[in-house]
C-alpha cells in the first residue's frame, strides 16, 4: 500500500505510545517559557551596539578614544583616506579612527536606516545631495560655533560654504565642505586639430564641432550626452548655460515664488541641446548612465563628452595625457559662463556621536591644508582649504585649475539647485528621467517636459516653505 | 533517469510516412521499433538549434565582455583579450581585500545553506507529515511572507540585531537570510517528503525503528535531489545578496563580495578592469556550484512542482 502525501495526527503518526496529557502541558510549559524568555530578551534591549539613532543627543565625550567614520564613497576613495587617518592618529595617538567605506550608491540607504536604526558613525562623508534629507531627520550637529572657535575659520572657500548653508536647507552649516567637483566638457584635442576645429569654449563652437566630428557611416560621433540614470543634472547644467538665465527661482509681484526652469528662453536652450541626440550622438545615449558614457568616450570614437572632474583618471588611463583636455563649460558668445551648482562633498558630525571632541579633532585634521590637498589631488577635485587650492599640483593638472579658476574668480554665475528640497531626488531622477528619455525619442516636446518638471518643482518648493513656516 | 522514448508509428503507403524516407528499399524505422528522434515531419533541425544558439549569443555576451575587460590592459579597445593580463585580478584581490571578501561570502553562504537545509528539512517533513492546528493559516503566512521585500524589514531586523549585540558580525547576515529563505525552501521540501511513500515509514517502523531513525535511513536518501535544489538555492542567493551584508556589516575585513564589487563603483568613476575582474572572482564559484549539481537541480526543482 502506498499513501503519498497522506498527513497523520502528531499523536498517532509516529512509533511508540502517544505522549501523555502531562507530557503535553510540560511540552507546552516549555515552550511558553522559551517564547516568553526571546520576547523578554528582545523587549528589555538586553545588549546595544553602543552607537546612536537619528534622535539621540550624544556626548562632547573626553576628545580620546575611537571614533567611526564613514566614507561615502568607499572602495574608490579608501586608500587616500586609510593613509589620512594614519597621520592623523600619528599626530593624535589617542584617538583611534575606525574607517568604513560604503559603495557610493548605497550611502544614502545606509545613513537612512542607521538613522532609524541606530549605528551613525561620529563622523561621516555627506554629499550635498543627502544633506538635506539626513539634516531633516535631524541627525547632524549644526558645526557654526566650532567653526567659528576653530583654525579652520577664513580658511575655506566660500562658494563651497555656501552651497552646503543651502542644501542644508537653510543657515545653518551641517557639513564642513571638502571638495567640490565642478561640470567638466572634455574633448579630444587630437580629433580637433585633424578637423582644425578651435577649442569648445564658447556653446556656438561647441556645436559647431559636435557636427563636424560626426560620420555616422564610420561610427564617429562628435558628442556623446546622459540620456539615462542621472540625465536631468547634466541637462540643466547645458540649458542654463546657453540661456544665460542665473537663477532656478523668480518672484513675481505677487510675492509668488516659482522655478525658472520652463522659461522660454530655457525651452529652446534645452530643445537644442537634445537635438543633439542621433544626430550627432550614438543612439545608444538614451540609456547613457555615467559610467556607460565614460566607457563609450574612452573607447575613442567620439570627439566630445560633458561630465565632471571626477572621470579624468578613467579617460588618462583609456586615452593617455596627450589626447584630450578638460575645460570648464562654453560659454555664451559675449564670454559669459553659467553652470548649475555642482555636488559639494563635505564631512558631517553626528549629532549621537559620544566623543564629538575627537570627531571634530579628526574633521579639523581632514580639512587643514595638508590633508585636504592630499585627498583632493587623489580624487582629482577642487580643494575647499583656499590654502590647497594654491598647490603645485591643482596648476599642473589643468582641468582641475581651469575649475578652481571658473569657480573662484568671479568669472562664473552659479544657479544653486534646490538640492535642500526634500522631494529634490524624487523629482530630478524617478519622477523625470523617463520623460527625458522620452522628448529624445521625439514622444514628447521638450516644452512640454520642462512645464511638468516645473509644476512639480514649485509644488516641492510650496510644500517646503510651509514646513518651515 | 532516462525518459522513455516514443514508439514510432508506421510507414505511410508511399514509403514517406510520418516515419521517415525508405532507404535501400527499408524503411528508416521498421513498424514498431522504438525510435529516439522525431520524425522529420515536425520542427527542423534549425527550428531548434537557431533559437538555442541566439538564446546562448545572448546569455553569453556579457560573460564575454567580462572576461575581456578583465583580462586585457587598462586602456586596451581590442575585442580579444591579448595580450593576456593578470593585472586588474592581483588589485582587486590584494589592494581591494576580494581575498578577504570571498572568505566571508563563502563562510556566509556555506552556514546559510546548512541552517536554511536543516530548518527547512525539519518544517517541510512537518509540513508533509503532520496534521496540526492552523495547518492552513501557517502555510498560507509562509506563502505571504514572501511578498515582503527585504528593505521592508531592515530596519526591524537592524534593531533585532542590535539588541542582540549582532551587529557586525557574519552571524547577522547567515541569520537573515536564513530567515528569508525559510518559507520558500520549507515548502519545497514539504513537496519531496510527500511524494516519498508513507508506507515506506510505516515499515521501518514496523522493523524497530524509531521515527528519527525511519527518517535517517529511508526518507533522507530519497530527498537527495530536493535537498540539492534547496541548499544550492540557499548558497546561490546568500552569495549573491547585497543589502543585509551592506546594513548590517561594518568592518571592512567582514564585508562581502557584493559589497566590494559596489565599491569598485565610485560616484564619478568607475574601474572597468577591476570591476570586471571582481566580476569573475563572483561569478566562478556560482558556475562551479551550478556545473557539478546541475543533474540534481533540474530533477529537485521539476520533482517537487509537479507534485508537491
Amino acid at each position: 500500500m502506498t499513501r503519498t502525501g497522506t498527513t497523520h495526527r502528531i499523536t498517532r503518526g509516529g512509533p511508540g505510545p502517544a505522549p501523555t496529557p502531562r507530557g503535553r502541558h510540560g511540552s507546552r510549559a516549555a515552550l511558553a517559557a522559551a517564547l516568553a524568555a526571546v520576547l523578554a530578551l528582545t523587549a528589555t534591549a538586553c545588549g546595544d551596539d553602543g552607537s546612536g539613532a537619528g534622535g539621540d543627543r550624544g556626548a562632547e565625550g573626553t576628545g580620546k578614544g575611537e571614533i567611526t567614520f564613514w566614507d561615502n564613497n568607499g572602495g574608490v576613495r579608501t586608500d587616500v583616506w586609510k593613509e589620512i587617518i594614519a597621520r592623523f592618529e600619528k599626530a593624535h595617538p589617542d584617538i583611534h579612527v575606525k574607517y568604513v567605506g560604503i559603495p557610493a550608491e548605497s550611502a544614502q540607504s545606509k545613513y537612512d536606516t542607521a538613522i532609524q536604526g541606530g549605528g551613525l558613525p561620529d563622523v561621516g562623508g555627506v554629499q550635498t545631495a543627502m544633506l538635506a534629507g539626513i539634516a531633516a531627520q535631524g541627525a547632524l550637529e549644526p558645526l557654526d560655533e566650532r567653526l567659528e572657535g576653530s583654525p579652520l575659520d577664513g580658511k575655506l572657500n566660500g562658494s563651497m560654504l555656501d552651497s552646503v548653508r543651502s542644501a542644508g536647507g537653510g543657515d545653518r552649516l551641517y557639513t564642513v565642505p571638502t571638495s567640490a567637483n565642478n561640470g567638466t566638457l572634455w574633448y579630444r584635442t587630437d580629433l580637433f586639430r585633424a578637423a582644425g576645429l578651435a577649442a569648445p569654449t564658447t556653446w556656438d563652437r561647441f556645436y559647431a564641432a559636435a557636427d563636424r566630428l560626426t560620420d555616422g557611416a564610420r561610427n564617429r560621433f562628435g558628442f556623446t550626452l546622459r540620456g539615462g540614470e542621472g540625465s536631468i543634472a547634466p541637462a540643466l547644467d547645458a540649458m542654463y548655460g546657453q540661456s544665460g538665465i542665473t537663477s532656478f527661482w523668480k518672484t513675481s509681484a505677487g510675492g509668488a515664488t516659482t522655478t525658472t526652469v520652463n522659461d522660454p528662453r530655457n525651452v529652446a536652450a534645452l530643445e537644442k541641446y537634445l537635438g543633439l541626440y542621433g544626430k550627432d550622438t550614438p543612439e545608444a545615449d538614451v540609456n547613457n548612465d555615467f559610467r556607460k558614457m565614460v566607457a563609450q568616450w574612452d573607447s575613442g570614437r567620439i570627439g566630445m563628452l560633458s561630465h565632471n572632474l571626477g572621470s579624468y583618471q578613467e579617460h588618462l588611463k583609456a586615452l593617455g595625457p596627450r589626447r584630450f583636455r578638460g575645460l570648464p563649460n562654453p560659454a555664451l558668445a559675449d564670454g559669459t559662463r553659467v553652470q548649475v551648482s555642482n555636488p559639494v562633498d563635505g564631512l558631517g558630525l553626528f549629532r549621537s556621536s559620544k566623543n564629538k571632541a575627537a570627531a571634530w579633532t579628526f574633521i579639523e585634521f581632514a580639512l587643514s591644508h595638508a590633508a585636504n590637498s592630499r585627498w583632493n589631488r587623489a580624487a582629482g577635485a577642487i580643494p575647499a582649504n583656499t590654502e590647497a587650492v594654491g598647490d603645485s599640483w591643482v596648476r599642473e593638472s589643468e582641468a582641475t585649475a581651469l575649475a578652481a579658476d571658473a569657480l573662484g574668480d568671479g568669472s562664473t554665475r552659479i544657479v544653486q539647485l534646490p538640492y535642500y528640497l526634500p522631494d529634490w531626488n524624487t523629482v530630478s531622477k524617478a519622477d523625470n528621467e523617463p520623460n527625458l528619455q522620452k522628448v529624445l525619442l521625439g514622444r514628447e516636446s521638450a516644452k512640454d517636459f520642462l512645464d511638468t518638471l516645473a509644476d512639480q518643482l514649485d509644488k516641492a518648493r510650496a510644500e517646503w516653505d510651509e514646513q518651515r513656516g | 533517469m532516462s525518459r522513455p522514448s516514443r514508439p514510432a508509428r508506421p510507414a505511410g503507403p508511399t514509403g514517406t510516412g510520418p516515419a521517415g524516407p525508405v532507404v535501400s528499399g527499408r524503411p528508416a524505422h521498421p513498424a514498431g521499433a522504438l525510435r529516439p528522434r522525431r520524425s522529420a515531419g515536425d520542427l527542423p533541425r534549425w527550428g531548434l538549434y537557431l533559437p538555442l544558439a541566439l538564446y546562448l549569443l545572448f546569455t553569453l555576451v556579457p560573460f564575454y565582455w567580462m572576461l575581456l575587460f578583465a583580462l586585457r590592459p587598462a586602456g586596451s579597445t581590442s575585442l580579444v583579450p591579448w595580450p593576456l593580463t593578470s593585472e586588474h585580478f592581483a588589485k582587486v584581490w590584494t589592494e581591494r581585500s576580494f581575498g578577504t571578501y570571498f572568505g566571508n561570502s563563502v563562510a556566509v553562504g556555506a552556514c546559510s545553506l546548512l541552517m536554511t537545509t536543516l530548518v527547512a528539512l525539519a518544517g517541510g517533513y512537518a509540513l508533509a507529515r503532520f496534521d496540526f492546528r492552523a495547518k492552513r493559516g501557517f502555510t498560507l503566512a509562509l506563502l505571504c511572507s514572501q511578498f515582503i521585500p527585504g528593505a521592508l524589514m531592515l530596519v526591524p531586523l537592524f534593531q533585532i540585531f542590535a539588541h542582540l549585540r549582532m551587529i557586525n558580525s557574519l552571524g547577522s547576515v547567515v541569520v537573515a537570510e536564513t530567515v528569508f529563505q525559510l518559507p520558500l525552501s520549507m515548502m519545497l521540501l514539504s513537496g519531496f517528503v510527500k511524494n516519498v511513500p508513507y508506507a515506506l515509514e510505516e515499515a521501518a517502523w514496523v522493523d524497530g525503528c524509531g521515527r528519527l531513525r525511519a527518517f535517517c535511513a529511508v526518507v533522507l536518501p530519497l530527498l537527495r535531489p530536493g535537498l540539492v535544489a534547496v541548499g544550492s538555492f540557499a548558497f546561490v542567493h546568500s552569495w549573491n545578496h547585497f543589502l543585509f551584508a551592506l546594513m548590517f556589516l561594518s568592518d571592512q575585513d567582514k564585508q562581502t563580495i557584493p559589497v566590494g564589487l559596489n565599491t569598485l563603483m565610485g560616484a564619478d568613476s568607475v574601474d572597468l578592469g577591476a570591476l570586471a575582474a571582481g566580476g569573475v572572482i563572483a561569478a566562478v564559484p556560482v558556475v562551479v556550484v551550478f556545473a557539478f549539481i546541475q543533474k540534481w537541480l533540474v530533477t529537485g526543482f521539476s520533482a517537487g512542482a509537479v507534485k508537491g
